[in-house]
């Protein structure tokens, strides 16, 4: 049993994911979970399980900081922040030096400028569609019939990546049949696919920048992005350790930060 | 414990209904009587000299505006992208055509009249955009109307006097030509009266803009974006002197009794560019809960025009033609926006990117990062349109201006 549980919940389109640190910042819990259609349910998943992990249960949560695109449905949380205050706020505690951070999620990518004292500067969000979002490289490798490590997988496999050069996922499918007709090879193919996301993450990102942190549940799951990335960013990357779990970190943190001893608390059980 | 805040209504708003009543009932009657003409006429002009030729003026971008704020748009632009306007063009021009075609418009709901009326005359000024001269040849085609305008001089840093002769040249022959077509001759003491009156309108309306400038600010933006109508609409004509004094008096009344249009004023914001018409309750509610009041835009100063003094009423015309903060360049905009940021006391700045409308949008060529620079506020941009919401995700909006107001919020920390 412990008790002054801090925990960070991130509700994201395509997965929702759970941290859980005691009140000196150590980390005793996380999961994930597709977010599905019932965030409640993701929600619920996401922190019985981390709890578990703990060894703690509701009652012992001091502070909840819930982040993401559905971080409304955290019905106990104590604090709501956005997804580009709570990536900032991990990728930056895993590494002090970071001062841009790409995040790159299943709906949406981002870019976010911090200063020395972690203050958000600039930030910016993918234009409003897929291009440059895992969503882009989901649809592609379900058109080619295959699972999204699948991809990632023979892309690793790639001697000399095809150009890929639709923005637009439907475009892009056309882009991807036209070139297996010429019989450019699949390992190739698949590759071009990551290095037109890297493209597009290059093109939020002024050239003045040195290093970038990366995070999101894409970098996770794919090497050959983190492949492509050091290419379009001239190998100018540093990889959260568990890049998908930033963002709920980051949350994490922040409600370690509330200093809830001196707040109200809301009833957790 | 949170206490429900309420926003406070303006008062001027019931007369406000009345007079747009009015306005558009008195347009469908002149529509179908043989003796009276109507025009219809681009928001920015010339509309002075088609009412001093007794023109009834109506203006179909406000007809655009209107379909997007009553969020009937979408229902109205494939039907014009089916017959080959472009559905990145303007969304004002497709909606309106498409609404046209398909035979839906907001002011049956609003007026219980049919739609727009019937043109005798359009008339266009391209100092905002080409796009309206193509908007208006569709109308001239469907209802077998003439259809002239004049095209000054764009995207001025300094205006000069070769400018200005030039438009004001511009404009007497858009006279000779509308009295030809007419066979009337222009009335000069009508239209110095019809200019006199809009710039005395235009800086009753600068001065309830100006009112913004105190803090707690007693108008925000989307309060000026209905307010603004008569300046509009009604320019030229008694009504909207009358409107905007009265509106005034309550800005005054509610400056002194410091009575905020947003209750909890935290963070002063300018807002650039368009509004998103589909969204604004949502936003402008968003905006309201967030503590964030949009104290100044060039949006609603476009028809805040210089004073007319007297003398030659072309002259004037075409000075407010070529002067207005759309037809200027980036250099310009850059000065005349960090001015206002200062005279506003503005804490951050959001650019709407408006997708299907370049010309006034200001953070394509790097304007919104410049200014970021120059002046040190926080700046965003976000994607959106004026009309038609599918460029517009009302998710990532929100979140962009959440994290806008965390930016804010560190800053003060
Ligand atoms: S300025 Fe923009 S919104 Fe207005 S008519 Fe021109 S293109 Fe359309």
């Amino acid at each position: 049993m412990r008790e002054n549980l801090f925990i960070g919940i991130d509700v994201g389109s395509s997965a929702t994911k759970c941290v859980i640190l005691d009140n000196t910042g150590t980390w005793l819990g996380h999961h994930v979970v597709s977010s599905g259609v019932n965030y409640a349910d993701a929600i619920d998943t996401v922190v019985s399980h981390a709890l578990l992990q703990a060894e703690g249960s509701k009652k012992d949560i001091a502070y909840c900081v819930s982040t993401g695109y559905g971080r409304k449905h955290v019905t106990f949380s104590d604090r709501f922040v956005t997804e580009i205050t709570a990536h900032a706020r991990g990728a930056r505690e895993w590494n002090p030096s970071v001062r841009n951070i790409i995040d790159i999620g299943g709906q949406d990518t981002k870019y976010i400028r911090i200063d020395d004292n972690g203050q958000l500067i600039d930030y910016r969000m993918n234009a409003k569609c897929a291009a440059g979002t895992g969503t882009f490289l989901e649809s592609i490798a379900v058109k080619l019939g295959m699972t999204l490590s699948e991809l990632d997988e023979l892309a690793l496999k790639s001697t000399a990546p095809t150009l890929v050069n639709s923005y637009c996922t439907v475009f892009a499918g056309t882009e991807v049949i036209e070139r297996i007709k010429e019989g450019q090879s699949p390992e190739d193919i698949a590759m071009g696919l990551f290095h037109s996301i890297a493209s597009r993450v290059k093109e939020m990102i002024p050239c003045s920048v040195e290093t970038v942190g990366v995070t999101g549940g894409v970098v996770e799951h794919c090497r050959a992005l983190v492949i492509a990335l050091e290419e379009a960013l001239s190998g100018a990357i540093i990889e959260a350790p568990m890049p998908q779990h930033a963002g709920a970190y980051g949350a994490a943190l922040l409600a370690l930060e509330s200093n809830p001893i001196f707040e109200s608390k809301v009833d957790h059980a | 414990m949170t206490i429900a805040v309420k926003r406070v209504p303006i008062k001027a708003r019931k007369r406000l209904q009345t007079l747009m009543h009015d306005y558009f009932l008195n347009l469908d009657a002149a529509a179908t009587d043989s003796n009276r003409n109507v025009a219809w006429c681009t928001s920015v002009g010339p509309c002075e000299i088609l009412t001093a030729f007794g023109y009834e003026v109506y203006f179909p971008e406000n007809h655009g505006a209107m379909l997007g704020a009553r969020k009937i748009s979408h229902e109205c632009i494939p039907a014009a992208v089916a017959i080959g306007y472009s559905a990145e063009s303007c969304s004002y021009m497709t909606s309106d055509i498409g609404s046209a075609l398909s035979g839906v418009s907001p002011l049956t709901e609003a007026f219980g009249i049919s739609g727009p009326p019937k043109p005798d005359l359009l008339c266009y000024n391209t100092n905002q955009c080409r796009e309206v001269q193509d908007w208006w040849n569709f109308f001239g085609r469907r209802h077998n109307a003439p259809v002239m305008g004049i095209g000054p001089p764009t995207h001025l840093d300094l205006v000069t006097e070769a400018h200005t002769d030039f438009v004001r040249n511009e404009l007497s022959q858009l006279i000779t030509r509308i009295e030809s077509q007419t066979g009337t001759k222009m009335d000069w003491a009508k239209l110095e009266e019809a200019v006199d009156k809009s710039s005395k309108a235009s800086s009753l309306w600068r001065k309830v803009l100006d009112t913004a400038q105190s803090h707690p600010s007693p108008i925000t933006f989307f309060d000026g974006l209905i307010h603004m109508a008569p300046v509009i609409l009604m320019r030229g004509s008694q009504h909207a002197i009358d409107y905007y004094t009265l509106l005034l008096a309550e800005m005054n009344e509610r400056t002194n009794a410091k009575e905020a249009a947003v209750t909890n004023e935290r963070f002063r914001i300018y807002w650039d560019g368009m509004p998103v018409w589909p969204k604004v309750r949502e936003m402008s509610e968003k905006f309201f809960d967030l503590g964030l009041c949009v104290a100044a835009s060039t949006y609603c100063n476009s028809w805040a025009f210089e004073e007319y003094t007297g003398g030659d009423p072309l002259a004037w015309m075409a000075k407010t033609s070529t002067k207005i903060f759309i037809n200027r360049d980036e250099t310009f905009k850059q000065k005349f926006l960090l001015d206002m940021c200062k005279q506003f006391d503005i804490d951050g700045m959001i650019f709407h990117n408006a997708r299907t409308c370049p010309n006034n949008t200001n953070s394509r060529f790097g304007m919104a990062q410049r200014l970021r620079d120059e002046s040190g506020l926080p700046v965003l941009v976000f994607d959106g349109d004026l009309s038609d919401v599918r460029f517009f995700s009302t998710a990532q909006t929100m979140t962009n201006i959440e994290t806008f107001v965390e930016q804010l919020e560190g800053r003060c920390r």
